[in-house]
């Protein structure tokens, strides 16, 4: 189980994947993570939703109501250009902070 | 899903009037998925309902991923009335005492001592307020 604070800061780049991936709705979103980490990481509810919200508040996605096939509506994410703009800015990000922390982290460097 | 809305409710019972009824049908709404999906994946109703409730955590994860904007419980504003009221409040007591302190016993002076005692009351209000307001500049 991971510590969700280490992930915090790279939640709304996840959900932005998975929204860019292909719409989905709310719980949607919670299962795929759950299944893809295979249970290491499962999101709280609640602070998937509020970043949802947030997301929504800088239109970086957009809601709308839909049919799930033979099911009752949904409240579907689609991803803006607007958020296809952030999420690729935020993977920049996420790739240097992974070579840094690899060279700090990993690297074995002769002291002396 | 009267359970659920009611949860939910429960949960943000502490936020302010503005944010709480609007964040309140968001939440239900999207809760309400959930179950409604545990369901279709065969699960009881009532199960469905626990188990949403239970990985639904608590309205710190709500505000955590907001970066800490939870709302304090006392505004500024409930603060500055609670002022008002201590300092009204003690004036009345102070009157009261004066009052009786000079009808009865008009040769001895005693009510400055329980005033003293009845003025921490605003003072500690009136530090309430301020330390209140500091923090929100």
């Amino acid at each position: 189980m991971i510590a969700s604070d280490l992930i915090r800061g790279h939640l709304d780049t996840i959900i932005l994947k998975l929204i860019i991936e292909e719409d989905r709705y709310g719980y949607d979103i919670a299962s795929c993570i759950k299944e893809r980490t295979k249970g290491q990481f499962s999101l709280k509810e609640a602070t998937l939703y509020s970043a949802l919200n947030r997301l929504e508040g800088k239109q970086a996605i957009e809601s709308y109501m839909g049919n799930k096939t033979h099911g009752k509506k949904r409240r579907y994410y689609k991803i803006t250009p607007l958020g296809k703009a952030y999420y690729s800015e935020k993977i920049k990000e996420w790739e240097q902070f992974k070579t840094v922390l690899e060279t700090l982290l990993e690297a074995n460097y002769e002291t002396n | 899903m009267k359970q659920i809305k009611n949860f939910v409710k429960h949960t943000f019972r502490g936020l302010p009037k503005e944010d709480k009824d609007r964040v309140i049908d968001y939440v239900t709404e999207l809760l309400t998925e959930k179950v409604e999906d545990l369901i279709e994946s065969g699960l009881e109703e009532q199960t469905a309902i626990d188990k949403a409730v239970l990985e639904f955590g608590t309205i710190e994860d709500y505000y955590d991923a907001k970066e800490h904007t939870i709302k304090p419980h006392r505004t500024t504003r409930q603060s500055k009335n609670d002022l008002i009221f201590s300092v009204i409040g003690t004036l009345i007591i102070i009157g009261m005492l004066i009052f009786s302190n000079l009808y009865y016993t008009p040769g001895v002076i005693w009510f400055v001592i329980p005033m003293l005692a009845v003025l921490w009351w605003p003072l500690v209000m009136l530090y309430n307020f301020l330390n209140k307001r500091n923090r929100e500049d």
